[in-house]
């Protein structure tokens, strides 16, 4: 005669309960991405798929190895702050392949940091636009690498 | 070029007004609609089956006939709480990460597990202890698909000895007993994922937790009212009205008491007036005029306030069919209310900026996934679950056994 | 009575050994899983994480609102060009001289940041003689201590890294909003196309191969002051700026302890 441990429906629930559980923890075992907890809450991959895109601006340092004498002249003068891509654009391209010209820098560039403007700090030499042109471009009058001298 | 004349047309429509930041400056709401219909969903299934254990925990009897409708409520609202969310996911196909990788310190994770116990531990195992003994009965007589769904859900166990039934009841009534304040982890785990915002001052404060609960309350009960009228009025059955009169008045003070915290939230906002206030109150004023002051503030609490006080200061001056009138407006509006407070509560909080120098104006889609037609979908989609669980398990021809069924108790009604 | 003990004794070893298996061979695996990430995913090897720890700093005063930061960003990280996707943002703050015999310090303040700045900043209308004071303010992730992005995901899909960034793993991310609500700054947004949260990465592609986010090689002014805490250089721009000057940081009352310092910082910014 074997007298049941527990009344049955408790029993089913029990057994049901042990199978959900066990199934939960056999899918997380199962699901967790394997690198997941390297480093911390997080899959330890995704910290190197953020260094893997290529970088698309080449930085301040690439330019001095062809064109020094352009750095040091920039490095003498106002502009010394500028990285050379500030205003030549993207040249990743070219620090690859120097047949592979620059974009042209547009006429008023200069305008971006150089244009009157109420909430610009005075340390920076402002103009007012319609005052001051006497020509078609700024390069008519001022050299970019050295503001402080004529063409 | 079609980007930048894109650009130039969506810059110059007035999307705001003082200063909002770059990212907040979208032409739609990062949570919409979607986010609005789930705590609305989720209260309804804590205040249901608040409802219910009023019944077996407190023992009010006169509530009983509306026992088995408010657990079956709680239920088929449950079954549909996670849809708005994985609609509105980026990524629907990664939401079992929950789950899988459930950071734990944050609301959304810890209420997937919230969710699964209320579900599966609370709701399920109640319903499955009150229905144990009908489902075996059930099944002897039941023939083709509903023969075969009695007797799955019997889960093998035949036993309907006194001794087992009186073990389900005692069961049960330990479940509910758990389930109360798992009514109010679930809920107020939605207010909290809300109140955890620190960094939002329409969010992020220590009533919102507390607010969604006790306005979960007062849905869930009028959610119950509605539903226990419809029924009857489907069925051409009287409705109980000793039920219906002793379900206002749990209502009405469900609602005063609601009211009461919210308003407190209120009078603490204005009072204290801290550094968010005046672009809030700006934002109230201007973007939610017509879903809070009239909405939340009117339709949804003042009005029932007066027909529900009504009726309890001179309910035996009133005719029967003037009071049913009474509470049917009243669950209306209230569910009207406590949507509207939803809205408030979800979209509010988007409506200004957190540089609290602007407002924003969002555009909400009526199609697609996250538009107002899904919602509606959405929103009707519990009820079509209920039919099918009224068809199934509160069906006429399937009386119910036992202690709390109504057939024995209140000949009167038939549910 | 030998063999229960035996066959007891038989099972707790074997489930010991099973257990010892199982979590042995879990952490075998996600080490050795640790080491080819770096080979196949063609990342720079050679970094350790562990010995960096990256700041980034600003100098209100030096910048002009030129906006170039913006565009770079925009350029170097693919970010959609829509106007509401910024990881970096410049916003114009404008206070106007107060009305005279009001008795208030100063006037009105006007913050304004067209399309993110990415474009410079149209002369503003305000006229000159009623401007008191009026500044440019770069923004981006604060990289905060105790990141509240961070502490909200539910899946592990944003994180802090051992060197000092705050990033979102584009593959995990579910997209439910909650980094970006829970964000203080408003430093995030939704990707629509990838409709994963994004922010600023600090260009982790860049300084992990030594170069400098673009946002800082592109800046004309030097407004923008990035380094190594944990290496610095000669005469090394960080440690010059925090020995320099009084620093503030943005909405300290919240406990976020954001890590990212503002030199000249107004008591109007928010």
């Amino acid at each position: 005669m074997h007298r049941p441990i527990m009344p049955p429906q408790v029993f089913r629930l029990v057994l049901l309960t042990i199978a959900i559980v066990a199934s939960y923890f056999m899918a997380r075992w199962l699901l967790t991405p394997a690198t997941f907890h390297a480093y911390g809450f997080y899959r330890g991959e995704a910290l190197a798929e953020h260094m893997t895109p290529e970088p698309v601006y080449a930085g301040r340092n690439a330019c001095g190895e062809c064109h020094e004498d352009v750095v040091k002249k920039l490095a003498a003068k106002e502009h010394r702050t500028l990285g050379c891509e500030t205003c030549h654009g993207v040249s990743q391209p070219h620090v690859e392949n120097p047949d592979v010209k620059l974009t042209k820098i547009g006429d008023n560039h200069c305008l971006r940091c150089h244009e009157a403007n109420g909430a610009r700090p005075a340390f920076i030499k402002q103009i007012v636009v319609k005052d001051h042109f006497r020509g078609d471009k700024c390069t008519g009058c001022h050299v970019p690498h050295q503001p402080n001298e004529m063409p | 070029m079609a980007t930048e004349i894109t650009n130039v047309v969506i810059e110059t429509l007035p999307r705001f007004e003082g200063y909002v930041y770059p990212n907040e400056a979208g032409t739609h709401p990062l949570w919409g609609f979607l986010i609005v219909l789930y705590p609305y969903i989720t209260g309804l299934v804590a205040g249901a089956f608040i409802m219910a254990s009023l019944v077996r925990v407190f023992r009010v009897k006169p509530l009983e006939p509306v026992y088995r409708l408010s657990l079956l409520t709680a239920l088929a609202f449950m079954l549909c709480a996670t849809l708005p969310l994985l609609f509105h996911l980026g990524h629907p196909e990664r939401s079992y990460q929950i789950m899988i990788t459930p950071h734990l310190t944050s609301p959304m994770a810890i209420f997937g597990f919230v969710y699964a116990w209320y579900l599966m531990a609370v709701l399920l195992l109640e319903l499955w202890f009150d229905f144990r003994e009908d489902f075996v009965r059930w099944s002897q007589t039941a023939t083709g698909i509903r023969g075969i769904i009695y007797r799955a859900f019997t889960l093998g166990v035949t036993d309907v000895t006194p001794p087992a039934v009186a073990l389900d009841a005692k069961l049960g009534w330990i479940i509910s007993i758990v389930g109360i304040p798992s009514a109010f982890l679930l809920h107020g785990y939605v207010g909290f994922i809300f109140g955890s915002i620190k960094a939002n001052p329409w969010w992020g404060n220590v009533l919102m937790p507390i607010i969604f609960i006790l306005s979960a309350m007062v849905s869930g009960i009028a959610l119950c009212v509605f539903n226990y009228m419809f029924l009857s009025w489907v069925r051409r059955r009287q409705v109980n009205m000793p039920c219906l009169d002793m379900m206002g008045m749990f209502l009405f003070y469900a609602l005063v008491i609601d009211a009461t915290v919210e308003s407190l939230d209120l009078i603490h906002r204005a009072y204290s007036a801290e550094e968010g206030f005046h672009v809030m109150e700006y934002m109230t004023q201007q973007k939610l005029f017509y879903t809070f002051t009239i909405g939340q503030g009117l339709l949804g609490t003042l009005i029932p306030l007066l027909l529900l006080g009504t009726l309890q200061l001179v309910r035996k001056h009133i005719a029967e069919l003037n009071r049913k009138r009474m509470y049917f407006a009243s669950a209306m509006l209230i569910l009207i209310g406590v949507f509207a407070m939803r809205w408030n509560v979800v979209m509010g909080g988007q409506f200004f900026s957190k540089s609290l120098r602007g407002v924003m104006s969002y555009k909400l889609e009526f199609a697609g996934a996250e538009g107002w037609f899904m919602g509606m979908i959405l929103l009707s989609l519990p009820f079509i679950i209920l039919t099918v669980l009224i068809k199934l398990f509160l069906n006429e021809r399937f009386p119910a056994t036992g202690e709390l069924s109504l057939s024995a108790k209140s000949p009167a009604v038939e549910i | 009575m030998k063999t229960s003990v035996t066959r007891r004794s038989l099972l707790a070893g074997l489930g010991g050994a099973l257990a010892g298996l199982m979590t042995n061979s879990l952490a075998q695996t996600a080490k050795a899983a640790v080491k080819t990430v770096f080979v196949r995913t063609n990342a720079p090897r050679g970094y350790d994480p562990s010995k960096h720890k990256w700041l980034m700093c600003f100098d209100v005063d030096r910048c002009i609102g030129c906006g170039l930061c913006v565009e770079a960003c925009k350029t170097e990280n693919h970010v959609p060009q829509g106007p509401s996707y910024f990881r970096t943002w410049i916003e114009r703050y404008i206070i106007k001289r107060p009305k005279p015999g009001s008795g208030s310090a100063r006037g009105e303040v006007i913050v304004d940041s067209p399309n993110g700045g990415r474009d410079g900043f149209p002369p503003t209308l305000v006229p000159r003689e009623d401007i008191l004071k009026s500044f440019f303010v770069p923004k981006l992730c604060n990289l905060c201590e105790h990141s509240p992005c961070v502490q909200v995901c539910p899946v592990g899909a944003t994180f802090d890294t051992p060197d000092g960034a705050v990033l979102v793993d584009p593959h995990y991310c579910i997209g439910c909003g909650f980094c970006i609500q829970a964000c203080p700054y408003g430093c995030r947004f939704l990707n629509p196309e990838t409709k994963t949260a994004e922010k600023c990465t600090l260009c982790y592609h860049r300084i992990t191969r030594g170069k400098k986010p673009a946002c800082v090689e592109i800046c004309p002014t030097e407004a923008r002051i990035f380094g190594d805490l944990k290496n610095p250089v000669e005469n090394d721009p960080i440690q010059r700026f925090i020995n320099q000057n009084k620093v503030n940081t943005l909405k300290p009352h919240l406990g976020t302890e954001p890590r990212v310092l503002y030199a000249n910082l107004d008591k109007e910014v928010r």
